[in-house]
């Protein structure tokens, strides 16, 4: 007889917690909604599938943008690359940028188009830089390397559009410091 | 203290554990169908944790070992340990062991021998009695931590065996950090003289020295280029007086190149003039290159940067899956392998075994292993057998740190060479291989040496915070002359030195 208090408080505690999680889900927090308003004013970002074949790191995330503010379209495609940082110097220079940030897997044959700068993200410090890209098909596209580092740990994004350098590198910046891209990092430079 | 449990049924697992522990029995509880299959799922999974912990390393415990002995150790100060080259020098025998930068805790840590706190550099340690090594010297590297500091490699020649050295002098050829490399006569092991440094460096790490022609294959960074390790070929002959032959890389990673840049290198091995072939190892745990290079070409063609001069002495790749790097590539030319004895052709093989590393704790990446290349025919390497720690035999992804390859004995001596391969394999300790069939290695023997109070703990992140294990992890090997085996570990727990007992002694032909 004594159970039944037991279980009533139980299955309220319990209904109570699931009824948060779900409103967690489901309910876009306040900083989120604004976040979307300034991603439709920037431009809209559409999840795409990873268009690479596997190599040494897993898959990351791929998004296209449309919209005004993107030119002719932007590309960007995102994933950690764990153990794969200089330990205690980070991201230090240009040629880290050169040697880690995806650019290859767009061409292997990109040139700098002036030296790179520092750029933060999600708390990680790093460096960006523009290259000129010679396809194979002949036309030219700018593409932008994004390389940060978190101790031996590194996030490295790649940005390609058709238009010019500074805005394609300006919108994959936007994009990933929204908050959802914020959460996102961390968590998969946990290995989650 | 732990209590281990088999299998998942309630009852084996409520047998597990005390009444008190449960305390059903004192609720007066009785259990439903539901709760007993709730209690079950709960049960099992402490269970299984249970499990898990189990297989963690204690203090105290004994190491775990098949066909290896322990002989005798040395805490090597609780520095985190390297490279070990085992030299015999004199009547004496000598360990020097490079050392990583010291940890966030201890930045550098005590040298009981002078009293005060040093930066991780070389051990010198007198192992002529394996039974009772005796810690000589410890010479400090540079300040920094981890990889950033300390003085990992270590290689040693005689002054005799050199062409223009000095005949009284032992010459040790250290990286300093990542900053330089250093010459020193150690001919007097507790009291090193520094001969001679090349710095200006963004990086360094395991070069090679040909002791008869003072030939040096270093691994640099200099700092035009575009990768953080390369090679810089040095004259060594006279350690005083150093002559650049070249610098060398694979095209794309030197000075004003653009596009995709190669793999860094790891570590080069020669065969020397006589063999007349480099072995570059490129990549750590990811994108490994095999490069197979001719000595001859590399040291006296062409020297200008220009990708076709850096093309010119390379006979062959070996490109790897992206999942596994070239940590060590290691020479094994005209092996006579029994199977192919009676075969008209090909009953002797050039073989190079290569290592991988792995670099990441509790198995967060593709498994790093060992793999056996046949290059017989130089132009088309080819793959032909691999070897790795069954996980499953030690539960070794839950035990902490990492599990996997790094690095294997690199002496060429006589007793081991071709026969047997030593490898360190992190918190599997040392593995034994029976070679002699390079196409079917066979393990014979491990030994995991214990944990002790000095042993570092290695995390990993869980939800932002870290979790931490502490278990062995054997970083690398070497051999000597005599048959002793000498591994140390990355997490400070020190030098262990082994010896082949059983079966395993007769693969190598000990008595």
């Amino acid at each position: 007889m004594r159970r039944w208090p037991v279980i009533v408080v139980a299955a309220a505690a319990l209904g109570a917690l699931s009824g948060a999680a779900a409103y967690q889900n489901i309910a876009p927090r306040q900083g989120e909604q604004k976040d979307e308003q300034q991603g439709e004013q920037k431009g809209s970002w559409q999840e795409i599938a990873w268009s690479f074949p596997r190599d040494g790191w897993p898959a990351g995330r791929a998004f296209h943008c449309r919209g005004a503010s993107c030119g002719g379209g932007i590309e960007v495609y995102v994933r950690p690359k764990l153990g794969f940082c200089n330990c205690d110097r980070g991201v230090a220079d240009d040629d880290e940028v050169d040697r880690v940030a995806d650019v290859d897997l767009i061409s292997q044959y990109f040139v700098p188009l002036a030296p790179g700068e520092v750029v933060q993200i999600a708390d990680m410090a790093g460096r960006t830089r523009a290259y000129d890209l010679k396809p194979s098909d002949g036309s030219r596209r700018v593409v932008i390397g994004i390389a940060v580092s978190r101790r031996c740990d590194l996030l490295v994004a790649v940005a390609h559009g058709k238009g010019d350098a500074w805005e394609t590198r300006r919108a994959a910046l936007a994009l990933l410091v929204t908050r959802e891209m914020t959460r996102w990092m961390m968590a998969a430079m946990e290995g989650r | 203290m732990s209590t281990v449990c088999f299998g998942c049924n309630l009852e084996t697992v409520l047998s597990c554990l005390e009444p008190t522990q449960i305390g059903f029995e004192r609720s007066g509880w009785n259990m439903s169908g539901r709760l007993k299959l709730a209690a079950s799922f709960g049960l099992c999974f402490l269970a299984s944790s249970g499990i898990a912990f189990a297989q963690q390393q204690v203090i105290g415990a004994p190491p775990e070992a098949l066909n290896m002995k322990l002989v005798g150790t040395s805490d090597l100060q609780a520095r985190s340990a390297y490279q070990p080259t085992i030299h015999h020098q004199g009547e004496r025998w000598i360990a020097y062991i490079g050392h990583h930068g010291g940890s966030d805790e201890i930045p550098a840590p005590l040298n009981p021998q002078t009293g005060k706190t040093e930066p991780n550099g070389t051990s010198i340690v007198d192992v002529t009695d394996p039974s009772q090594p005796k810690y000589l010297r410890h010479l400090p590297g540079q300040e920094g931590k981890y990889e950033g500091g300390g003085a990992q490699m270590v290689r040693i020649c005689d002054g005799k065996a050199l062409p223009k050295g000095d005949r009284n002098a032992v010459y040790m050829l250290r990286t300093f950090g990542g900053e330089a490399h250093e010459i020193w006569n150690v001919a007097d092991p507790t009291s090193p003289v520094l001969i001679t440094r090349v710095a200006g460096l963004k990086d360094t790490h395991k070069s090679w020295w040909e002791c008869d022609t003072g030939i040096a294959f270093l691994v640099s960074g200099a700092p035009d280029w575009r990768t953080r390790r390369m090679t810089q070929v040095y004259d060594l002959s006279d350690p005083a007086h150093p002559q650049k032959i070249r610098d060398f890389g694979l095209p794309g990673q030197e000075p004003g190149s653009t596009g995709a840049v190669p793999t860094e290198l790891h570590g080069p091995i020669s065969t020397g003039p006589s063999g007349n072939r480099v072995y570059f190892g490129y990549g750590t745990n990811k994108g490994g290159i095999l490069q197979i290079v001719d000595r001859e070409k590399l040291l006296n063609g062409p020297k200008e940067l220009t990708p076709d001069n850096l093309r010119s002495p390379e006979i062959a790749r070996l490109t790897m899956s992206p999942f596994n790097g070239a940590h060590t590539t290691f020479p094994m030319p005209g092996m006579q392998i029994a199977e192919f004895a009676r075969d008209k052709d090909g009953k002797t093989r050039d073989i190079v075994m290569i290592v991988d590393e792995a670099i990441l704790n509790e198995c967060n990446e593709p498994r790093q292993m060992v793999w056996f290349a046949d290059v017989t025919v130089e132009k088309a390497p080819m793959m032909i057998s691999s070897y790795t720690v069954p996980e499953a035999s030690g539960t070794f992804c839950e035990r902490g740190g990492r599990f996997g390859a790094h690095s294997s004995n690199e002496s060429m001596a006589q007793v081991f060479y071709k026969k047997m391969a030593f490898i360190a394999f992190f918190n599997a300790g040392v593995r034994a291989l029976d070679i002699r069939d390079p196409y079917h290695p066979r393990e014979v023997g491990y030994f995991i040496p214990s944990i002790t109070a000095a042993t570092d703990k290695r995390c990993v992140k869980i939800d932002g915070k870290d979790r931490c294990k502490v278990a062995i992890q054997t970083n690398n090997v070497e051999t000597d002359e005599r048959g002793y085996i000498y591994i140390v570990d990355r997490a400070n727990t020190g030098l262990h030195i082994l010896e082949l007992t059983g079966p395993a002694r007769a693969v190598a032909g000990l008595p």
